[in-house]
C-alpha cells in the first residue's frame, strides 16, 4: 500500500464518562469543541466529520453528523456516522485515517458518543444483546456479560485460572482510573470487593464488568503537513490494522482467543515496522476482566494462557513491564460504546504529549489502542508514536 | 420457508439442519450461503441428531428483557458429536456451576419464540 500522507493526531478531548444529563447532541458537540480548542484550529479548517455511535435511537437522535456540523458552524461540510457495536470508535477512526492518508482530506474531526444510561439496566442489557449474532445468541438469552462469561468459563477450564485472577484485572484498572478525573468509576476497589459483588453471568460478577456509561470523545486527525504548519503538539499514527472474527462464539475454533485482534494487530505491527515488544503502553478492550487477559495474549504481549500469570505478577500495572489501560480502561474509565475507541486515542494523545498527570507512563514513546465490537467480531488496532 | 425457518423447524424436532459443501465436503450451520473453506455455493442438507456435550456456558442472573422470568438460566454452547460444529442455545433450570460441568451430555430439544433454540441435559 502506498499512502499519500502521514497522518497525525493534533488535538483530543473527552467529556467526563458516567451518567450524563445532557443530550447526545450536546455531549457530541462538547467533546468535539474540546478537541478543536486543544488542537488550536479554527472549525472552518475541518473538512469532514466521522461520528461513531450505536444507540442514538435511544436518545431520539440518529444521523448525528449533520447535527454536530451545524452546531460547529460548518453545516456545509460532509459527515459520516458509523456503527460497529462497541468497536465503532476505532472503526470510525480507521476510516478517517484512511481518508487523510489517501489525501482526500487534510483535517477531520473524529467524534464518538453514546447516551444510554437513562434507559436503565434491563433495556441497556437488551440493546447490547442486539450486537451479538442475534439469531443464535441474543435470541437464546445471551447478554453481553453472558457471552464473555462463556469465554471466561472456557478460559478457566483450559488454563487453570481462578476467579481471583480475573478480579486482579479489575483492581488494577480501578487503581489507574482513580488517577483519571474523567473516569466514570474513579474509585479504588479490592479483590474482596470484586469477589463479593453480585453475580451477573457466572463466573463474572458485577465488578468484573465495565459500567454502562454515557460520554463522548473526540480527536482532530490531520496530515503531517497540516500539523507542522499549525505548530503545537501532535502524535503520528504509525500503524492501522483491522480484522474480523466469526460473529458468534460457537463459530470460533477456540473460545479463549479473539481472531480479529490477532489479524488487526499483525496488520498494524507490520505497517509500523515494529513488534509487540516495542509497545510502551496499550489501551485495550477490557469490557470484562476476562477480555483484558485474552487481549494481552492476542496482541502478542504474552503467550496464550500466560496473560493471567502476568496479571498475578503485576506485570501489566502502571509503569511495570507494559502498562495496560493506564486510563483505567473500559472497566473504570467507563464504556460509552460509540465513544470508547476514540477515547482510547484521547488517552494515547494525552500520554504522549505529557498531559496524563498522575497516571503518566514514564518515558513512553509508542502507544497502542485496541478496540473491538461485540465479542470481537470486528476489531481495529492502531499504533501511535510521539514526535 | 426461509433458511432460518427451516433450521427452526428441525430444531423443534430436536434435530440440527446443516449444510455440507458439495465441492469440498465442509460442514456448516444451515445459515451459511458460501463455503467457509473453498468459497463455493452448492450445499446439500445434512440433518444431525443435535446431541453433544457442553463446550462452555454461563448462568445468567441479570437478564435481557423477556428473560427475567427464567433467571437463573444458562446460555450454553453445545459441541455436537462427530463434527467440529457447535450450536448455542437456552437451557432452563440451571442455578449453579455444579449443575452443569463443562462436558455434560446435552441435546437440542426444541425451539420456542422468546427463547430460541432450547438445549436440555441428557
Amino acid at each position: 500500500m502506498t499512502f499519500v500522507e502521514k497522518v497525525c493526531v493534533l488535538g483530543a478531548g473527552s467529556t467526563k464518562y458516567g451518567k450524563l444529563a445532557e443530550s447526545i447532541a450536546d455531549i457530541t458537540t462538547q467533546a468535539s469543541v474540546l478537541a478543536i480548542e486543544n488542537a488550536g484550529i479554527d472549525p472552518k479548517e475541518i473538512k469532514a466529520s466521522y461520528i461513531s455511535n450505536v444507540f442514538g435511537v435511544a436518545d431520539k437522535q440518529v444521523h448525528l453528523g449533520p447535527v454536530l456540523m451545524s452546531r460547529l458552524g460548518i453545516p456545509d461540510k460532509p459527515s459520516l456516522t458509523i456503527e460497529s457495536a462497541c468497536g465503532s470508535g476505532s472503526v470510525s477512526f480507521r476510516e478517517a485515517y484512511a481518508n487523510v492518508a489517501a489525501g482526500f482530506y487534510d483535517c477531520l474531526v473524529v467524534t464518538g458518543v453514546e447516551k444510554v444510561t437513562h434507559t436503565g439496566t434491563e433495556w441497556t442489557t437488551t440493546y447490547f444483546a442486539y450486537c451479538s449474532d442475534f439469531f443464535y445468541e441474543g435470541q437464546a438469552g445471551a447478554s453481553f456479560p453472558g457471552l464473555f462469561a462463556s469465554m471466561a468459563r472456557a478460559y478457566l477450564t483450559e488454563f487453570g485460572a481462578t476467579e481471583e485472577d480475573f478480579a486482579r484485572v479489575a483492581v488494577k484498572n480501578h487503581d489507574n482510573g482513580f488517577l483519571n478525573p474523567k473516569a466514570h468509576m474513579q474509585k479504588k476497589i479490592t479483590i474482596d470487593d470484586v469477589m463479593k459483588s453480585p453475580v451477573v453471568a457466572s463466573p463474572l460478577k458485577l465488578y468484573d464488568c465495565c459500567p454502562f456509561s454515557d460520554g463522548a470523545s473526540s480527536v482532530i486527525l490531520c496530515s503531517e503537513k497540516f500539523a507542522k504548519e499549525h505548530g503545537g503538539d501532535y502524535i503520528e499514527v504509525i500503524g492501522s490494522g483491522r480484522g474480523g472474527s466469526p460473529a458468534a462464539l460457537q463459530g470460533r475454533e477456540q473460545m479463549t482467543t479473539i481472531p480479529s485482534t490477532k489479524i488487526a494487530a499483525a496488520d498494524a505491527y507490520k505497517m509500523a515496522g515494529i513488534t509487540a515488544k516495542d509497545i510502551d503502553f496499550a489501551e485495550v478492550h477490557d469490557c470484562f476482566t476476562i477480555a483484558e487477559i485474552v487481549d494481552t495474549e492476542d496482541l502478542g504481549f504474552f503467550e496464550k494462557g500466560k496473560g493471567v500469570q502476568a496479571v498475578r505478577e503485576g506485570r501489566t500495572n502502571l509503569n511495570s513491564d507494559i502498562s495496560i489501560n493506564p486510563s483505567g480502561g473500559l472497566k473504570s474509565k467507563g464504556h460509552p460504546i460509540g465513544a470508547t475507541g476514540v477515547g482510547q486515542v484521547v488517552e494515547v494523545f494525552d500520554q504522549l504529549t505529557g498531559r496524563a498527570g498522575a497516571r503518566t507512563v514514564k518515558d513512553a514513546k509508542i502507544g497502542l489502542t485496541h478496540n473491538f465490537g461485540a465479542t470481537g467480531a470486528s476489531c481495529a488496532v492502531h499504533i501511535f508514536q510521539s514526535v | 420457508m426461509t433458511i432460518e425457518e427451516q433450521l427452526i423447524e428441525y430444531a423443534k424436532q430436536g434435530k440440527l439442519l446443516t449444510h455440507k459443501c458439495t465441492k469440498c465436503g465442509y460442514l456448516h450451520l444451515s445459515t451459511a450461503y458460501y463455503c467457509l473453506k473453498c468459497g463455493s455455493k452448492g450445499f446439500e442438507d445434512v440433518v444431525l441428531d443435535g446431541e453433544g456435550s457442553i463446550a462452555t456456558y454461563t448462568i445468567i442472573t441479570v437478564a435481557p428483557a423477556g428473560f427475567e422470568k427464567y433467571t437463573p438460566y444458562a446460555f450454553v454452547v453445545l459441541q455436537l458429536d462427530n463434527t467440529h460444529l457447535r450450536i448455542s442455545g437456552f437451557m432452563a433450570g440451571i442455578a449453579t456451576p455444579e449443575d452443569l460441568p463443562v462436558g455434560t451430555r446435552a441435546k437440542i430439544s426444541g425451539f420456542e419464540d422468546g427463547c430460541g433454540i432450547i438445549i436440555k441435559k441428557q
